[in-house]
């Protein structure tokens, strides 16, 4: 692919972006926490570890103390705002390879099992049972007893015990895929299987496996928060929401804005993944394109369609 | 059917064995339970009686053999805490737990479905956005927070629940609101994906030409064709139930397996642990074959509509 | 590959929807009562107690276990004789008189007219047999290890109310340790631990639904005052803000061990519950054996803050690791003043000489070892590093934890710092002073020769000469050797509903009278 050809690609998307106004706030929610996340441990880093017992448990808008103080303060007087913000880093540090990670694995296992059916699918699906049926704290609490809680060996656990939901949506995908017609006429010219994977398996399974991965952030945050919370997830001074969220919910009646402000975050983050994932998801389906170019026309449509029964039938095959 | 029935139980016969092994070995990677059972102040030699009495003198691997051939008799061990028949207790638990994750999948499956579906029928409309944005923050709401929210609003401020506890009706009403805004939330969202596919396929423009109503058009046709992909997701969060109700367990006073599970861990009790382990896997393993049955029968009827 | 652009649709509408409402209404059937919920009838006469866990068990010679001895020590089974939380003495229970005939025999004069539950008296016979159980069997009963340790002890009955016990060595104090043996009949199983023990107590074990609730019943035929309550129904939350609302909220009566941020509001009673945080510092690693960093650390942590804040007020900051009350508390030894000045220049002085006080210390914490465990960590770590130590924290579940609390201690990391927590449950420095302090103790990092001796001399003493002893040993570790940092003597939380009179005290933990509670007027 050739340069010339991107440009005009990447600025149809933020063109596409701009028309639908959730989707751009989400975007711009996201962009916000990757910002914290890597300006706010340089910035706020010394600020959040700061603690003053004689300032404890401020409330939100307690600004007369300081403008750190504007989501209040933690049970030991710690500026919930920067905590919020440098906690940014360390979650996205340990939710987005953990994801990532897993998303890869597991879909190109998936794929590459579907696609050849037999008894590497048979071994791939048993082996996905085991992880699925083991539970996964023991798992955590062995790999943290064993070596230590290192953000490497959060993401190693976190990841592993994701990998089969992947696997196991790839896989029941692609197994569907291979059986069709294209599919078949280009194994039968001669593609090779990971090409054939590639072009023709792959961006039919992307949209589900993307759907599931964003909504996936928040699980891998709250599990971190539940490993925080048996002291085995990131340690102190670091700082992640799912911390924050495990140590606050010892406060969540004195002072409720310890836990819920990360938990908020965790929230905000996960909804707007998710928001984006499903636009992009009508945004790589030409037939679905349309809603978001004619967002307006669309609006008019729906309107006369209370009248009219099936309105957008047409519009669909269009 | 019959075929693939015993080729499916024979090859989990040996995956069943790994997760035995797995959960066998990383327990005992965890440390001696000895200190967590014998006072402080406990001299080696009552240490030395409590290995032997237990057989965590032997090395690893005999110790498994044995347990391996106790296994085989159906004697699962006896709890380290309570000193009662490891089988016992996970068998005493686990209902409590079926009885929560077969209730919140039923109201989970059929909700998604209903929502997801409406939001799908037109994309992007009002409906699919708040379908989609209050699905989105369903699934990513800590469980333990809506939990203890649920319980200090309608338990301790409007007293229309109990806090917890197995008797009456009410005390179903918060732990199955707990469990179910997640695997809600998360298959509102596959299923909506699914079917905004389904809806746009070009046999659905065929039915609709047929005059089949909306309705059947969305629920039977475009419904069976989502189907798929939202039975894997589906299938993978009653997994997650089975063995992963713990927060809701531990907060409800809920005698389950989940909580059994966790405190088995780290109380090091293994052999409850080994015991939970082996029945929600197998459970799960069930669970697996049929939703391949599932699958397959959808997939069946799926593909020659789906060919194009 | 004829695809029609038709899906075929199979079978009858209804199948599916049939099969989805079967399984709905044999969920339901199944459903409307949880499966094997237990029935918790309680009416007006039975109070109702949650606890954070199930007891384990309720075998007797297991009591010295908190989970087990809430419920079963004086409401199910009995003691000889019985130390009362507020002053310290010994009272009579199923002993009503005892005397030390030579330094190694006791005679103890028993009551009479005591049945056991099952409608068999009580004898010297049982006490002897109780004792024997207890200490010389193989059951590993967690009494004798917390106990009697290698203490030799054998018991005879001399006739039917009178009962010799001689001890291998001297030993002042075999009455109090005798207060941990409860009594139970002798048809009580020997070589096995039983979980429903028979005993001499107030109350009885009525039924037991396990995972769901206890529930005990008032014996008639008890020989002391008759309780008020005629059962009392045992349940279990592990969540405390649960429990505290369960209170609130009317399901509950009495709710235990619970934090200051759990919300009991206006039913709240806290009351000092015999815990000392501390932290054990292992003096045998540079540049925590250099006893000025030992003193830098005691300085440099603000106990009034920590109290104040993480603490939420309740405790009092503490100098030495048992509170008032226990024999050989020293009212002389005051918690360190926070100085931070004081703790840089010795930081410095040690540096000065060559001492490696840039090695990383960590500081090794468990969760919920007291509410808000992390956060206390957070707290000293935040000091220490102002002082100018390197420190980093490691939190660890119970069973790693106690890896590091107990002998022989991990060797493959640097000097540590061990979050933990003392609660003298006998109320005698004896159960303190070897474990933690002696250079051998099991859970004892560091000791000298000259604090074994005066721990020692303290154990062989009896009376006004222990209470001296063992407090010179405490203001000798505290001036000389300052192996701990100790933080605060802790205060517990209890929450107990309007309709109920109860007043916790320092055993409370680890006894809970049921006796002691009564309807409120």
């Amino acid at each position: 692919m050739t340069t010339a050809n991107e440009t005009p690609r990447r600025t149809r998307w933020l063109h596409l972006l701009r028309r639908d106004r959730m989707a751009s706030a989400a975007a711009v929610v996201l962009l916000l926490v990757g910002l914290c996340a890597l300006l706010g441990p340089m910035l706020l880093g010394d600020l959040a570890r700061e603690q003053n017992l004689r300032a404890i448990n401020l409330r939100p808008l307690s600004t007369d103390e300081g403008w750190e103080f504007l989501l209040g303060s933690d049970s030991l007087g710690r500026s919930v705002l920067a905590r919020l913000i440098v906690a940014a880093g360390t979650t996205l540090a340990v939710a987005v390879p953990a994801v990532l990670l897993s998303l890869l694995i597991g879909s190109l296992w998936g794929m590459w099992a579907g696609f050849h059916r037999g008894w590497r699918e048979n071994v791939s699906m048993r082996i996905a049972d085991v992880i699925l049926s083991f539970p996964s704290l023991l798992l955590a609490v062995v790999v943290l007893y064993v070596f230590d809680p290192s953000v490497a060996n959060i993401i190693a656990v976190l990841a592993l015990a994701r990998i089969p939901v992947y696997l196991r949506t790839a896989r029941a995908e692609s197994a569907e895929l291979r059986s069709r017609l294209f599919v078949d006429a280009a194994r039968t010219f001669g593609t090779g299987n990971w090409a054939v994977i590639r072009r023709h398996v792959a961006p039919v399974v992307a949209p589900t496996l993307l759907t599931v991965a964003a909504v996936d952030f928040c699980f891998v945050m709250l599990t971190e928060s539940s490993l925080s919370f048996l002291g085995i997830g990131i340690q102190p001074p670091d700082v992640s929401w799912g911390l924050m969220v495990a140590q606050g919910r010892q406060e969540l009646q004195t002072a409720w804005w310890i836990a819920v402000f990360p938990g908020l975050a965790i929230i905000l983050t996960t909804v707007s993944a998710t928001v984006l994932a499903s636009w992009a998801r009508i945004a790589g389906d030409p037939a679905q394109r349309w809603r978001l170019t004619a967002p307006r026309r669309g609006r008019r449509d729906r309107k006369a369609a209370a009248a009219a029964p099936a309105p957008a039938a047409g519009k669909e095959s269009a | 059917m019959f075929t693939f029935l015993r080729n499916r139980i024979l090859s989990s016969a040996i995956p069943l064995l790994f997760v035995v092994l797995g959960v066998f070995f990383l327990a005992r990677l965890t440390g001696d339970p000895a200190n967590l059972y014998l006072p402080l102040s406990a001299t080696p030699e009552m240490r030395e009686t409590f290995s032997a009495q237990h057989g965590f003198d032997e090395p690893v691997f005999v110790q498994f053999g044995d347990y391996l051939a106790q296994i085989v008799q159906f004697d699962f061990g006896e709890s380290l805490r309570t000193a009662q028949p490891a089988a016992e207790a996970v068998l005493r638990a686990f209902p409590a737990t079926l009885q929560l994750a077969g209730f919140t999948m039923l109201f989970a499956i059929i909700g998604a479905v209903v929502v997801g579906s409406l939001a799908a029928y037109r994309p992007n409309s009002a409906i699919d956005r708040i379908a989609s944005f209050l699905s989105a923050t369903a699934a990513s709401t800590p469980d333990f927070w809506f939990a203890i929210m649920g319980v200090l609003i309608f338990a301790v401020q409007l007293e229309w629940l109990p806090t917890s506890g197995t008797t009456g009706a009410g005390v179903w009403v918060l732990p199955i609101a707990t469990l179910l805004i997640r695997p809600f939330g998360v298959l509102v969202q596959v299923v909506r994906g699914a079917m905004v596919s389904a809806l746009s396929a070009p046999y659905i423009k065929v039915a609709r030409s047929k005059g089949a109503s909306e309705p059947r058009v969305v629920f039977r046709h475009a419904l069976r064709n989502a189907g798929a992909p939202a039975l894997t997701v589906a299938g993978d969060l009653a997994v997650g139930l089975v063995n992963g109700a713990v927060v809701v367990e531990t907060i409800f006073g809920w005698p389950g397996i989940g909580k059994l599970m966790i405190d088995s861990i780290l109380q090091r009790d293994f052999a409850v642990l080994q015991a939970a382990v082996l029945l929600t896997a197998l459970t799960i393993f069930v669970l697996n074959i049929l939703i391949d049955i599932g699958y397959a029968l959808l997939d069946a009827r799926v593909r020659q509509g789906a060919l194009a | 590959m004829k695809s029609p652009l038709r899906p075929r649709l199979a079978g009858p509408p209804g199948r599916r929807t049939t099969a989805l409402l079967g399984a709905g209404a044999m969920l339901l059937a199944a459903g409307c009562t949880v499966a094997n919920s237990g029935s918790a009838a309680a009416g007006a006469d039975t109070v109702r107690i949650v606890l954070p866990e199930e007891p384990p068990t309720l075998e007797p010679c297991d009591a010295s276990l908190t989970a087990t001895g809430r419920v079963t020590r004086s409401n199910i089974t009995e003691p000889l004789t019985e130390r009362v939380p507020a002053t310290g003495e010994l009272e009579p229970k199923l002993a009503e008189e005892w005397e030390q005939l030579e330094p190694t025999t006791w005679r103890f004069t028993l009551r009479e007219g005591v049945t056991f539950h099952d409608g068999t008296p009580f004898t010297a016979e049982a006490a002897a047999f109780s004792i024997d159980r207890t200490v010389n069997s193989d059951i590993g009963c967690n009494v004798d290890g917390y106990v009697f340790g290698d203490i030799e002890i054998s018991a005879t009955a001399v006739d039917a109310t009178t009962l010799e016990v001689t001890t291998g060595e001297p030993d002042p104090i075999l009455p109090l340790r005798l207060s941990f043996v409860e009594i139970v009949p002798t048809d009580t199983a020997t070589d096995g631990k039983v979980r429903e023990p028979v005993g001499t107590g107030p109350y009885r074990i009525d039924t037991w639904n396990q995972g769901i609730n206890l529930r005990l019943a008032r014996y008639d035929d008890y020989w002391g005052e008759r309780p008020d309550y005629a059962a009392a129904l045992y349940s279990w939350r592990s969540e405390g803000s649960i429990r505290a609302a369960m209170v609130t909220s009317g399901e509950a009566d009495v709710a235990v061990g619970l934090a200051p941020a759990d919300g009991a509001g206006d039913t709240a009673v806290e009351f000092p519950n015999n815990e000392t945080s501390y932290l054990r510092m292992d003096a045998t690693k540079a540049p925590l054996d250099d006893i000025r960093v030992r003193q830098a650390i005691n300085y440099a942590i603000d106990r009034e803050g920590l109290v104040a804040s993480v603490f939420a007020g309740l405790g009092e900051p503490a100098g030495q690791v048992v509170p008032d009350g226990v024999t050989g508390y020293n009212p002389d030894i005051a918690a360190w003043p926070y100085d931070m000045d004081r703790a840089r220049t010795l930081i410095d002085e040690a540096r000065a000489d060559g001492v490696p006080v840039d090695t990383t210390i960590t500081l090794i914490g468990r969760n919920g070892i007291y509410p808000k465990a992390a956060e206390a960590l957070e707290v000293v770590q935040n000091s220490l590093l102002e002082a100018g130590l390197d420190v980093d924290i490691q939190m660890l579940d119970v069973n790693a934890w106690m890896e590091y609390l107990l002998r022989p201690f991990p060797q493959d990391i640097g000097p540590t710092l061990l979050q933990a927590q003392h609660g003298n449950q006998a109320g005698d420095a004896a159960f303190t002073m070897d474990q933690i302090y002696g250079s051998e103790g099991a859970q004892s990092s560091y000791g000298t020769a000259e604090l074994d001796r005066l721990i020692h001399e303290g154990e062989l003493a009896a009376e006004d000469e222990r209470q001296a002893a063992f407090a010179g040993a405490l203001a000798h570790q505290n001036d000389e050797v300052v192996r701990d940092a100790v933080l605060a003597h802790m205060t517990g939380i209890i929450s107990i509903a309007p309709n109920v009179t109860y007043e916790p005290n320092s055993a409370t933990n680890d006894e809970m009278h049921l006796a002691a509670m009564h309807p409120a007027d």
